[in-house]
């Protein structure tokens, strides 16, 4: 006994011998090239993050993107990488739990430039703060305009709540309701569902519309007697902000019910596995608002990413999250090349080519951005799509890419501020 | 009014499923007053063996396949586990149980991917109208083989050996091991029993009628409802367990529309607080004497 | 820690515990090893990355709450699956009795924070003074499957009472904790032998000085008489009426010195995440999986042992922490796809198999086990005299 105080005393002699943790080095340096560099960059290689869902209910979705980040890493690189440094990922799993992803987080943030991909809002709730506070720039893979209000989030793509704006005048245009209409609102209680609700009650407002909202958590997958409830009191349309499980539920329980209603329903509503399911045959009234393309859009980019997914063997059925996330990266690639004209590859230096960057160009993978207005989506157009078993990802257009009269005079909530 | 009936029915039709899970809760604690915690795991577990056996075997023979797993998996966690620590109490027993589910929850979540497969294929999404009302078959289904197994569960309970020995055992234990009763044998079988009844009962939930999600984790928080459904009716009384698992479904469909769809799943475990505080052995159980 | 004795069956006699210390060569022993530890942890913040930190401060966390709830369950014999509920209501306190009133759409009183955490402390006390009555009524497993109600409760209210959790959509955010004016956030430069000290090496502090009065006081209490109350309630209650206890005075109290330690480890969850946001389903950061992870420490620790909670809060709060640091580091986990191991899933598996282990082979837990040691060491110690 007496041996082990002995050695414990001993340990912390060593420990304290060691010296502390204190006394790091300044980090900002000139790097190769005149360019100066920070965290997350060498002179060979430039360090992107990736806080991924792998075993969470966005575990689809979140695959899918992050397959489309490494694809397009893989294609930068094998042209000679960007601003001449090669770019790796650093993926970890969080989940979709916020106490994870913030322990996870201090220990990614010393090794990354930026995150190309962080899924989830209760992690970008968490997370928030932190990433401010770096000056990390983030693509969230959460399309909520709440969250623009922090100057170091891109959200590739337009947000949830001009989704629902676009997505409900395309079905006015159509005749499928008409002002003065019950619509019944479906939404995730979360940054997610009421993002795209603010876009519905703003929308309902302008057309008169009466809105029965039901909250709902990500959890919960019967809807039947939800959509029994909304038979009742007469609705003309469904608009859904869910998972894709709850989008089956509630087309099933529309059908089998007769009611027969065309529900709109938000970019991460549709998941092509839904055409395996029992609920296939009652996707036929579904419209889905997205401003990224599907898996297999009958768009020259969209096919070459496509096919590079079926070379590349990986596992999981394909899915919309592999052009976005492919898009998303490409994005990435113009704002670093920014960066790298500036002659500045700091986090700062990220920052600042992020807002002079008025055109991001993506092969019409996701529409036009212009990330110059702090606190707008950067764009807001969408397409409207409809499922279809027939075609690779499970999705065709019904409308190309437009933007409503309405969506146009929408003001975002940290619009202008 | 339509709208009334059309819930009514959809409560019925999820309460038979839960009288399912329910009863296999009873069936275990009146035969060895053990809580099993892991009665959502063996439900997965049956559901997860239709997956992957149902290429090669069809639907009807995975089916079968996945029945019998639930109720062995059930065999081998009494058999290996429970059996051995013959000196823990009831109690402790709950809590290996807890064990149990993690692991095996955690398993077959992670085997699954990032698949949500539906597994009632003979019967899911193919509803009929009754007047202006929509019985889904699911339902339908359900209540017909709940109907059956808990019939033949009552009759077997009442006349065969296995159910007299049961009921002696539940009684006293010691007298009925001095009259020649196997513990053994009444213990393990109840445990293949309630296996049984989850795995049967998974074959109605991961399915688009019942839970509006292919098997997941969220299969196993349903089994989880039944819970209550076992405590409203008292955890030793097998009638009790219809009334409750009926409660439930009723309860659970009512309150979605006329209170609030998130109070809905409180409701049910409210319900249940405000039968044990009036009942503290719920609806049908019998009231426990203290033991000095 | 001999003496808190927790696992002989009802029908054993209990030998009477023997309160009166030897001041033997043992008791200096182990003084000096508890001092060595104290120190250790003390300098701990001068060498330790943010991140390793953080994930100390977590286990803390963990070890608050189930000193509450081996008191509850292990020392007073009830069952509690509402861990969680009171751990919601503690941060939700502590949040809203601290918080600021934003934009007219959040309940805020704007107090001090310290004020603040000891009024959570008190609210969560009262809340599970007030299941009393409902626990009071119940033995057992039906206490334990009652008390998940309360989960299910907390999840309902956390989601409509927005005006004090902030909603499941975006949260709030919690004051920073305070004392006499110094924030324990990055607020203002504080350095210490060259190291910076930042928000996680002041928490560091405020959750180490929290978690040692929760031990302090938790092993007050087993020892005094109200923790002989305690087991005599848990052993056998119409014995304990005889012998003068007031039986549902014992377990309320229990209940109500349990919630209030939950309510604590809220407040520190709070503070840690740096954000309160309610759950969406029953399963996150208030939910049934935390009440089970809660009951995982302390059966692992051993029902009834203080120390033992805090061991079993290192391995249950600790371990996916520590993979998921480690992992990345090595490379390990870190494939993507389907059907990957990660470190939540590593350490449920690990955690699960502890229940069963123990349960099965030691159901005094790893304190039975570290009492069986210390006792061979003594042993030997006398045998030297």
């Amino acid at each position: 006994m007496r041996r082990l105080i002995a050695l414990t005393c001993a340990s912390a002699l060593v420990l304290a011998a060691c010296g502390t943790k204190g006394g790091g080095s300044d980090e900002s340096g000139e790097g190769a090239g005149g360019v100066t560099t920070g965290v997350g960059v060498t002179d060979s290689e430039i360090t992107l993050g990736v806080m991924t869902d792998q075993t969470g209910p966005f575990k689809n979705l979140s695959t899918g993107i992050t397959h489309g980040n490494e694809l397009w890493v893989e294609d930068v690189n094998a042209a000679g990488g960007v601003c001449d440094r090669q770019v790796k990922l650093e993926i970890v799993d969080h989940g979709y739990k916020a106490d994870t992803a913030k322990t996870l987080y201090p220990q990614m943030e010393p090794k990354v430039l930026g995150f190309v991909q962080l899924v989830g809002s209760p992690i970008m709730a968490a997370l928030g703060g932190d990433l401010e506070a770096d000056e990390m720039t983030t693509t969230p893979a959460s399309w909520s305009s709440e969250l623009l209000g922090n100057p170091y989030v891109m959200i590739v793509g337009t947000t949830y709540d001009v989704e629902m704006i676009d997505g409900l005048s395309y079905l006015q245009e159509e005749g499928m309701i008409s002002d003065g209409d019950t619509v019944g609102h479906i939404y995730i209680d979360g940054e997610y569902g009421a993002n795209g609700l603010r876009g519905a009650r703003y929308y309902a407002e302008q057309h008169d519309l009466k809105l029965r909202e039901v909250k709902i958590t990500s959890s919960d997958n019967d809807l039947t007697n939800i959509v029994t409830g909304l038979k009742g009191q007469g609705v003309k349309a469904i608009l859904l902000t869910t998972t894709p499980t709850q989008t089956g539920s509630a087309a099933a329980a529309n059908k089998a019910l007769g009611l027969n209603v065309p529900i709109l329903g938000n970019n991460p509503t549709f998941d092509p596995l839904l055409h395996d399911s029992p609920a296939a045959g009652a996707l036929d009234q579904l419209y889905v608002v997205a401003s990224s393309v599907p898996f297999s859009a009958d768009i020259p980019k969209a096919q070459e990413v496509a096919q590079k997914y079926k070379d590349a063997n990986f596992t999981a059925p394909p899915n919309a999250g592999v052009p976005y996330g492919y898009a998303v990266a490409e994005v990435w690639g113009t704002v670093l090349e920014k960066a790298c004209e500036n002659g500045d590859l700091t986090r700062a230096g990220v920052h600042q080519a992020l807002e002079e960057t008025t055109s991001a160009e993506t092969g019409d993978l996701v529409a036009a951005l212009d990330f110059s207005q702090p606190g707008a989506p950067a764009t807001r157009e969408v397409y409207v799509a409809q499922p279809d078993a027939s075609v690779e990802g499970g999705m065709k257009y019904v409308k190309q890419l437009f933007e409503a009269e309405d969506a146009k005079n929408y003001k975002a909530p940290h619009e202008g501020q | 009014m339509e709208t009334f009936v059309q819930l009514l029915v959809n409560g019925l039709g999820k309460g038979a499923v839960f009288a399912l899970l329910a009863l296999g809760f009873v069936v275990i604690f009146k035969a060895t007053e053990v809580v099993n915690f892991a009665h959502g795991s063996l439900v997965l577990f049956g559901g997860y063996l239709v997956v992957v056996t149902r290429e090669t075997l069809g639907w009807a023979g995975a089916a079968v396949v996945g029945i019998v797993s639930a109720g062995v998996l059930a065999l081998l966690v009494e058999r290996l586990l429970l059996s051995r620590s013959k000196l823990a109490d009831p109690f402790s027993l709950a809590l290996l149980t807890i064990g149990v589910d993690v692991i095996v929850t955690e398993e077959i979540v992670r085997r699954l991917g990032v698949s949500l497969p539906f597994i009632g294929d003979a019967w899911d999404a193919q509803p009929l109208q009754v007047g202006g009302v929509t019985m889904f078959r699911t339902h339908l289904v359900a209540l017909l083989v709940a109907t059956v197994l808990i019939t033949a569960f009552f009759l077997a309970f009442r006349y065969s050996n296995w159910g007299v020995a049961m009921r002696a055992q539940a009684e006293n234990k010691e007298a009925a091991a001095l009259v020649g009763i196997r513990s053994s044998r009444v213990t393990s079988t109840a445990w293949l029993v309630a296996g049984v009844l989850a795995g049967v009962a998974v074959l109605f939930i991961a399915t688009q009628d019942f839970s509006g999600a292919g098997l997941s984790r969220g299969t196993h928080s349903i089994a989880l409802a039944a819970f209550p459904a076992a405590i409203i009716g008292g955890l030793d009384s097998t009638a009790g367990a219809i009334v409750g698992g009926i409660t439930v479904g009723l309860v659970d469909a009512l309150s979605t529309h006329y209170i609030s769809f998130a109070f809905a799943k409180s409701a049910v475990f409210l319900v249940m607080l405000v039968v044990l505080v009036v009942r503290p052995s719920g609806l049908f159980g019998t009231r426990e004497s203290i033991r000095v | 820690m001999s003496e808190i004795a927790t696992e002989s069956p009802p029908t054993a006699p209990e030998s009477p515990p023997s309160p009166v210390r030897r001041r033997g060569p043992m008791w200096w022993v182990r003084g000096a090893l508890w001092l060595a530890l104290l120190v250790l942890l003390l300098v701990l913040p001068l060498y330790l990355e943010a991140q390793w930190l953080r994930a100390g401060q977590y286990m803390m966390v963990g070890a608050v709450g189930a000193i509450g709830l081996t008191l509850l369950t292990g020392q007073a014999g009830q069952l509690s699956l509402a861990h969680a509920f009171f751990l919601l209501a503690g941060g939700t306190s502590y949040t809203v009795l601290s918080g600021s009133t934003e934009g007219g759409t959040l309940v805020g009183f704007g107090l001090d924070p310290l004020l603040s955490l000891v009024g959570a402390v008190v609210i969560t006390a009262l809340l599970g003074l007030a299941f009393a009555p409902v626990a009071g009524r119940l033995r057992g497993i039906y206490l334990g499957v009652a008390s998940l109600a309360l989960v299910f409760l907390g999840l309902y209210f956390g989601q409509a009472a927005e005006t004090l959790t902030g909603g499941t959509s975006t949260g709030r955010s919690p004051t920073p904790f305070s004392l006499f004016g110094f924030e324990f956030s990055n607020e203002g430069d504080l350095e210490i032998l060259n190291v910076p000290f930042r928000q996680a090496e002041r928490l560091w502090y405020l959750f180490l000085a929290l978690t040692a009065i929760a031990f302090l006081l938790a092993r007050g209490a087993v020892r005094s008489r109200v923790g002989r109350s305690w087991r005599a309630v848990r052993d056998n209650e119409p014995a304990a009426a005889v012998m003068g206890v007031s039986v549902p005075r014992a377990k309320a109290g229990a209940f109500a010195v349990s919630s209030a330690y939950a309510g604590l480890a809220g407040v520190m969850t709070v503070l840690w995440f740096d954000i309160l946001k309610p759950d969406e389903s029953e399963f996150g950061t208030y939910g049934i999986n935390v009440s089970i992870a809660f009951l995982a420490m302390v059966i692992i620790g051993g029902l009834g042992s203080v120390p033992g909670a805090l061991v079993g809060a290192l391995v249950v709060n600790g371990l996916p922490q520590v993979l998921a640091l480690y992992s990345t580091d090595l490379g390990w986990f870190t494939g993507t796809g389907e059907g990957t191991f990660t470190p939540v899933l590593i350490s449920s598996f690990v955690y699960g198999a502890a229940i069963i282990l123990v349960v099965l082979f030691e159901p005094g837990g790893l304190a039975a086990i570290g009492r069986r040691i210390a006792g061979r060491l003594s042993f030997t110690q006398r045998g030297k005299e």
